[in-house]
């Protein structure tokens, strides 16, 4: 089991309400799972409380334990954690350092920090500028890389720390469409080198391509945690991918009896 | 902030990048007044706000750093002055502290305070560097006017030094008041080292 | 990115030389007239200055940020020469004012003082690109902290000033008055600044969690990246930097 959430609640210092509250759940090693929710559902928290900024970072009231590998966040520092779990937020620009001057250097920057010798840096830094694919951008100003660009930049900081598990937090809700589909090629390597990925996003089609399971977020709490086609079969709440719209309209369900979520799946049954 | 010791030397991630954020806020801050033509420096609001927000420490350091920074880059004589910004970022972190973040009148006086630092501060700086002179055009006339009158050195620079600085310090704190009452209590929080997270 | 620095490169010895050793030589050749207020010495350190920013080829940068304080230096003429209290000698009269000779050396004797600041500041400062100085100063035992601190400032600033120009942009398309009596003006200053003020702060906080989850509050030693030049020859020129200072002690003690 690679990560291991009991009974989690969470209240930020000077909020009133839990922004968390009894979420038990479990990710196998290599899993890729999905988290989706309203604004202010708690996914964020979540995110924060699976790397350790939670309760390291920001402070509160804390129940439950969440363990990534075996250890228990609230005895790890999170200096220790980011090598078994990494993440990306939000924002391209903030998670810029600020203190390096070229692409190259600013990879090497958590390096420097766990105290890697200089020629493991080199060969980690190497191998993450090519993986995302900006390895022809080494020498340039971070700060002026594009939206998508400095993302697979973040991206490449986080992955060479060599974490096994790997949190991504709306990591392309701030960029245009171009840089939402080089982060996506980012993503898919990361699923096929195996890691385990929980991936916090609103764009229903990519969830359901991805995820071998979909956590539900709902008022702090755990809604649902099941596979996609099950998810978005049994809550009509949800915004369902247009395939499965278009599948339920046409009533056209799959042998098992749910409404595929994927193109792949989509295609058969129309032809038939 | 009230509520925090004021001297722990012990800071967060989030009080040490709140450092080059409110340099920043000196220079855009300075940047602005210029464009609207104000007749003030207002040069110091960062350091203010950091003093306000995470303590005197942070405060000074950020005063510390703005002027080395200054006198690597632009200016190289701010960096004498930093001993100057210095003593405003710990005057108004322990200000804070006692509370004087409560109202318009104890902000005022809070100005009033820093000014008169901030002149102390500033007037040995003068005199060694400059024969007494501060560099501005008006707190030089007020120099020259008293020299003339064969009153003390030490007097006239410091009064030179304290008509340039009352005002624009005054304003300073002030506008960093008005900013500090708006910002959401979430960043108050952020910045108070002595948060725990505890169990429920 | 523009990054605000009057840094010039170049690949001569100067540029070339431990940022320390520059950061050592400016403290002790600006306290030199200090310690020692002799006319003579403080053109000494004055010429070494000039030679050194001739051989670093960075001489007709310095003449730029002369020329910006030709206007204080004036006033300090001025003032001293009218009022400086030691006065008892005229020497030139214009009309109602009369300078004396006192005051006149004694702002001669400033502005020498401020001129040898300004061309020693720029041997560090034209011939030092600010990273390498800092990183000089976090692997001597400065808190890479601290480090991180002064580095990042420098990239800050700028993009905090692309913010103002839009935040200003902003605020004038929805009809605030930047122009007109000083009231108006004012009443503007807040309206600019705050929006800035609280924007950075989330900034902040966001930067603050991505540095944290990179290891950025790691307790164990930390490793570099670039290695450092070598800069044995260093050790030979503090030592003669050093050896100054103390002959211009030992000289004040005995003159």
């Amino acid at each position: 089991m690679k990560i291991k959430v009991d009974n989690l609640g969470f209240r930020y210092t000077g909020g009133k309400e839990r922004a968390l509250e009894g979420i038990t759940f479990t990710v196998n090693q290599g899993e890729f799972i999905g988290i989706m929710g309203k604004n202010k559902s708690g996914k964020s928290t979540l995110a924060s409380a699976l790397v350790g900024l939670i309760p390291h970072f920001f402070k509160g009231a804390m129940r439950g334990n969440v363990y990534i590998d075996g250890l228990d966040t609230q005895e790890t520092p999170i200096a220790e954690l980011c090598q078994k779990v990494g993440i990306v937020f939000q924002n391209p620009f903030n998670q810029i350092s600020g203190a390096k001057l070229t692409v190259y250097e600013e990879v090497s920057f958590g390096l420097e920090n766990i105290g890697l010798p200089r020629n493991q840096m080199i060969e980690r830094i190497e191998e993450v500028l090519e993986l995302f694919g900006i390895a022809h951008l080494k020498d340039r100003n971070p700060f002026s890389l594009s939206g998508g660009q400095m993302q697979r930049l973040a991206l490449a900081c986080i992955m060479a720390l060599r974490p096994e598990i790997v949190v991504l937090d709306e990591p392309t809700s701030q960029l245009d469409p171009l840089g939402v589909e080089e982060v996506y090629k980012s993503i898919a390597k990361l699923k096929e080198k195996g890691l385990t990925v929980l991936l916090i996003e609103h764009k229903t089609e990519y969830l359901a391509e991805y995820s071998d399971k979909i956590l539900l977020l709902e008022n702090g709490k755990l809604k649902n945690y099941d596979t996609p086609e099950r998810i978005f079969g049994t809550n009509p709440g949800i915004q369902a991918p247009v395939y499965t719209q278009v599948c339920q309209a046409l009533n056209k369900p799959k042998e098992n009896g749910l409404y595929p979520v994927t193109l792949k799946d989509t295609i058969p049954l129309l032809k038939g | 902030m009230k509520g925090t010791n004021p001297f722990a030397f012990k800071f967060n991630t989030m009080a040490l990048v709140l450092i080059p954020v409110a340099v920043g806020i000196n220079y855009v801050g300075k940047l602005f007044a210029s464009v609207l033509k104000l007749p003030l420096w207002l040069d110091s609001v960062g350091t203010i706000l950091a003093a306000m927000l995470a303590g005197p420490w942070i405060g000074a350091i950020t005063g510390l750093i703005n002027n080395i920074i200054y006198g690597l880059t632009i200016d190289p004589g701010s960096a004498f002055y930093a001993i100057t910004s210095v003593a405003i970022g710990l005057t108004a972190g322990i200000l804070a502290y006692m509370g004087w973040t409560k109202n318009w009148t104890l902000a005022f006086l809070m100005g009033l305070v820093v000014a008169l630092v901030a002149a102390i501060v500033s007037t040995p700086i003068n005199i060694l560097l400059w024969g007494g002179q501060t560099g501005n055009i008006w707190g030089d006339l007020v120099f020259a006017a008293i020299i003339a009158r064969d009153l003390p050195l030490l007097l006239a620079s410091f009064t030179g030094e304290l008509v340039v600085d009352l005002i624009d310090k005054v304003a300073t704190v002030l506008v960093s008041y008005i900013i500090y009452r708006s910002l959401p209590k979430r960043f108050l929080i952020a910045f108070n080292n002595e948060n725990k997270t505890e169990k429920f | 990115m523009k990054v605000y620095t009057l840094y010039v490169p170049g690949k001569t010895y100067i540029h070339k030389m431990n940022p320390l050793t520059k950061l050592l030589y400016l403290a002790v050749a600006i306290a030199i007239p200090f310690i020692a207020p002799d006319p003579a010495i403080t053109m000494a350190c004055f010429l070494i200055g000039i030679f050194i920013l001739g051989w670093a080829k960075v001489l007709h940068r310095v003449i730029y940020l002369l020329a910006m304080s030709i206007l204080f230096i004036s006033t300090i003429f001025i003032i001293q020469g009218l009022y400086y209290p030691g006065n008892t000698t005229p020497y030139l009269i214009l009309g109602k004012l009369t300078f004396y000779k006192e005051g006149l050396i004694h702002a001669m004797v400033i502005s020498f003082r401020l001129v040898n600041i300004m061309i020693s500041a720029s041997v560090l400062v034209l011939t030092t690109r600010p990273s390498d100085l800092i990183s000089s100063a976090v692997r001597r035992g400065i808190s890479p902290r601290l480090g991180y601190v002064m580095s990042s400032v420098l990239q800050i600033i700028p993009q905090m000033a692309t913010t103002a120009d839009t935040i200003m942009d902003a605020q004038k398309s929805r009809g605030l008055e930047t122009e007109g009596n000083l009231k108006t003006r004012l009443k503007a200053y807040i309206p600019l600044l705050g929006p800035l003020v609280l924007g950075s702060l989330v900034s902040a906080q966001e930067r603050a969690m991505a540095l944290e989850v990179r290891a950025f509050n790691a307790t164990g030693k930390r490793t570099f990246l670039q290695n450092e030049e070598d800069y044995t020859v260093s050790k030979a020129i503090n030592a003669i930097i050093i050896l100054a200072l103390i002959l211009t002690i030992i000289w004040r003690i005995y003159s």
